[in-house]
C-alpha cells in the first residue's frame, strides 16, 4: 500500500512538471486556429502549442472559473471581455513585453470593451448583416428592411438566424434606437416590425452557407464569413451592411490570471500581431483580423472580398453590441419570446 | 391452436410501422455516410464520389490526437467500469437478499437517472478544486469520470447473465469441495464471460460517445473525438466531420460483429 502511495505521489509530481518551458495551452473556439500558424510558432520559438476547443462563451467562462483548468490563453467574444476582467480571470498585459502591440489597427486599439487594449489582443472579427441573392432581388440590400419590411420578391424566401441579441438589436436600430435601448416607444416599434415581418420569413434557422449556396433560400440574416463562402459557391449572393446599424463581433486573446506558461504566452501574443501571422489566422478561419498591414499577406479571394473589407460608406454603421443588462435585456427577451410564438 | 397464439407480427399495420421506424432510425445515418464520400465541401449537395475527406481527416493532427484520447479514455474507463460492475453484480446476486439491496441497486445505477449536465457541473467544480490542490491535470480525471457513468451500462448485462445462470452448477462445485475462489474461477467466471464482454463493449461505446461530461472535465489538450466534432459547430461543417463519424460508426459496428461472433459459439 505504501509503495502504491509513493508511486502515485511520484506520478502526480512528474505529470505536474510536464507544464515546463516550451509548452503553451490555448483554449479557443473549435476550428478557429490555423495549424500552419502553430507550426510556424513552434519552428520559431520551440514552444509547442496545445489547442483545446470550446463552443460557447459560457462553457469557457464556467470552466476557467472552476479553476485547475491548466490553460494559459483564452479567446472570449467582445461582450464577454468585461465579465472576464471584472471577475479577475484575465490579467492586465505588460505592454513592454509586446513590441508588436503597435501593429494593432487604430480602429481596433481603443475599443469600448477594452480601452487601450490593456487586456486583449485581436484574434478575428466580423459582422452580422443580410445576405441576398441578387438574381432574385435587385433593389438596395444595405438595409434591415430586407428582413423587417420584406420586399415582394423575397417574401417566403428569406431566413432569419435565431440569434436573439443580434436580431432584436437590428430591429431596434432600424426603429431609430440604440442597442440595449430602454426607450419603450422604440422597443414597441421594433417589436411591431418583427411581428409584422415574421409571416414573410421562410424559417428561423442556422446553416445559411449551405442553403444560400444551393438556392434553398434567396436571402438570410447572416454573418459575413458565412456569406463569403456562400458567394464563392453561388456568385449572385451578395452581402448587405444595414445602413441603420448592424452588429460587429470580435474575439480577442486574453492571458489568464492563473496561466502557468506566462513567458510562452507573451511570445505567442506578440507573434500573432505580426501582420504575416495575423493573415495566416484569417486565411484559415476566413474572418478579418485586427492587425494593420496584414492585407498584403491575405489570400487573394479575401483581399478584395466585400464581405471582409467593409466599404467605407458603411463602416460607421457597425456597432459592437454591449452586454445589455437589467431592463433592456428583459425587454429583448420578452420581444424574442413573443416572436417565437 | 398454435395459429391463435398472440403474435405482434400479425397486428394490422405492423409492417408499415416497422418499416417507418427503421427508415426514421437509419435514414439520417445513411445520409451522413453518403455525404462523407462527397467530392465537394457540401453536406447537402452531391458533387461526385471521392475519398478526399477521409484522407483529410487522416492527415489532420487534431483528429489524430483526439482519436488517441478517445481510445485511451474509452479502454481504461471500460476496464475499470467492467471490473467494478462485475464485483457489484456478484455482490447483488450471489448472496441472500439483505436490507438495503434496492438502495445499493439505485446507487449503482445513479448515472442512468441523474441528468448528465448535473453530473458534469458537479465534476467540474470538484475536479477544479482537486486539480488546483494536486497540480495533476492528466487524463486521469476523464478516465475516472467515464468509468463512473459507464459502470451501470456494464452492470446491467452482467447482472442479467448472472441471474439467468443455473445456480446448481455452482452448488455442485462447492459440494465437490471446490473452494469459493475455485468455484468462481472455474465455474462462475467462464459462464459469466459473455456477460462481462457485453458489459465491457457497452461501456466502451458509451465512453466513446460522451460529450457533455467530457466537455466540462477536460483540461488542456484533452479533446476527444466527440468534443472535437462539437467544436466544429462554430464554422460551417464540411464532410470531414461526416468522414470521422463514419469511421467511428464502422469501428462500432466491427466491434459489435466481433462480439456477436464471440458469444454465439459459447451459447
Amino acid at each position: 500500500m505504501k509503495r502504491l502511495l509513493t508511486a502515485t505521489a511520484l506520478l502526480l509530481a512528474t505529470t505536474g512538471l510536464a507544464r515546463a518551458e516550451g509548452v503553451l495551452n490555448l483554449y479557443n473556439w473549435g476550428n478557429y486556429t490555423s495549424p500552419e500558424l502553430l507550426a510556424k510558432f513552434e519552428a520559431e520559438t520551440g514552444i509547442k502549442v496545445t489547442v483545446t476547443d470550446y463552443d460557447s462563451n459560457d462553457v469557457a467562462l464556467a470552466k476557467i472559473e472552476a479553476g485547475g483548468h491548466g490553460f494559459d490563453l483564452v479567446v472570449p467574444s467582445a461582450n464577454y471581455v468585461p465579465i472576464w476582467v471584472e471577475k479577475g480571470l484575465i490579467q492586465q498585459l505588460d505592454l513592454a513585453r509586446l513590441p508588436n502591440h503597435a501593429n494593432i489597427a487604430p480602429e481596433w486599439r481603443d475599443v469600448s470593451w477594452d480601452p487601450g487594449r490593456a487586456h486583449t489582443i485581436p484574434w478575428q472579427w466580423g459582422s452580422t448583416g443580410v445576405a441576398v441573392n441578387t438574381s432574385v432581388y435587385t433593389g438596395n440590400i444595405n438595409t434591415s428592411a430586407i428582413f423587417l419590411e420584406v420586399p415582394e420578391e423575397l417574401k417566403g424566401k428569406i431566413n432569419v438566424v435565431p440569434e436573439m441579441n443580434d436580431i432584436v438589436n437590428l430591429a431596434v436600430m432600424y426603429a431609430g434606437g440604440e442597442p440595449c435601448s430602454e426607450d419603450t416607444a422604440v422597443l414597441q416599434k421594433a417589436r411591431d416590425l418583427l411581428l409584422a415581418a415574421k409571416p414573410d420569413w421562410i424559417s428561423m434557422d442556422y446553416g445559411a452557407t449551405e442553403r444560400l449556396s444551393n438556392n434553398d433560400w434567396a436571402a438570410s440574416v447572416n454573418w459575413n464569413g458565412s456569406t463569403m463562402r456562400a458567394r464563392l459557391a453561388n456568385p449572385p449572393v451578395a452581402y448587405g451592411y444595414p445602413q441603420e446599424g448592424y452588429p460587429l463581433f470580435m474575439d480577442s486573446v486574453a492571458l489568464l490570471s492563473d496561466a502557468q506558461n506566462v513567458d510562452a504566452a507573451y511570445k505567442f501574443l506578440d507573434f500573432i500581431m505580426v501582420p504575416e501571422n495575423a493573415a495566416m489566422i484569417s486565411a484559415f478561419a476566413r474572418y478579418a483580423n485586427g492587425i494593420a498591414g496584414s492585407e498584403p499577406f491575405m489570400p487573394e479571394d479575401m483581399k478584395t472580398a466585400p464581405e471582409v473589407v467593409i466599404p467605407a460608406e458603411f463602416a460607421a454603421a457597425g456597432v459592437f453590441l454591449p452586454t445589455c443588462t437589467g431592463k433592456s435585456q428583459e425587454y429583448i427577451t420578452a420581444i424574442w419570446t413573443e416572436l417565437q410564438k | 391452436m398454435a395459429d391463435r397464439a398472440f403474435s405482434a407480427t400479425r397486428l394490422p399495420g405492423f409492417a408499415t410501422i416497422a418499416i417507418g421506424a427503421f427508415v426514421l432510425l437509419y435514414l439520417p445515418i445513411i445520409t451522413l455516410v453518403t455525404y462523407s464520400f462527397n467530392a465537394t465541401n457540401s453536406i447537402s449537395e452531391w458533387g461526385g464520389f471521392s475519398w478526399q475527406w477521409y484522407i483529410k481527416a487522416w492527415d489532420n493532427d487534431a483528429v489524430k490526437a483526439a482519436t488517441a484520447n478517445s481510445l485511451i479514455i474509452a479502454v481504461s474507463a471500460a476496464a475499470i467500469a467492467t471490473a467494478v460492475a462485475t464485483a457489484a453484480a456478484l455482490g447483488t446476486t450471489r448472496r441472500k437478499a439483505y436490507r438495503g439491496q434496492t438502495f445499493i441497486y439505485v446507487v449503482i445505477n445513479q448515472p442512468l437517472m441523474v441528468p448528465e449536465i448535473v453530473t458534469a457541473v458537479a465534476l467540474l467544480i470538484v475536479f477544479g478544486v482537486v486539480k488546483e490542490w494536486s497540480g495533476y491535470q492528466g487524463l486521469g480525471y476523464l478516465i475516472l469520470a467515464h468509468a463512473a457513468f459507464c459502470t451501470p451500462f456494464a452492470y446491467l448485462p452482467i447482472r442479467a447473465r448472472l441471474e439467468g445462470m443455473d445456480l446448481s452448477l455452482e452448488t455442485a462445485a462447492s459440494d465437490l469441495y471446490a473452494s469459493p475462489w475455485q468455484t468462481f474461477r472455474h465455474v462462475t467466471l467462464p459462464l459469466l464471460a459473455p456477460g462481462i464482454m457485453a458489459g465491457a463493449m457497452l461501456a466502451f461505446v458509451i465512453s466513446l460517445d460522451d460529450v457533455v461530461i467530457t466537455e466540462f472535465v477536460k483540461s488542456g489538450g484533452q479533446d476527444t473525438l466527440s468534443t472535437y466534432m462539437l467544436g466544429q459547430l462554430r464554422r460551417a461543417f464540411t464532410p470531414e466531420v461526416n468522414a470521422i463519424s463514419t469511421a467511428l460508426l464502422a469501428a462500432t459496428v466491427l466491434l459489435l460483429i466481433a462480439f456477436f461472433l464471440l458469444t454465439r459459439k459459447r451459447d
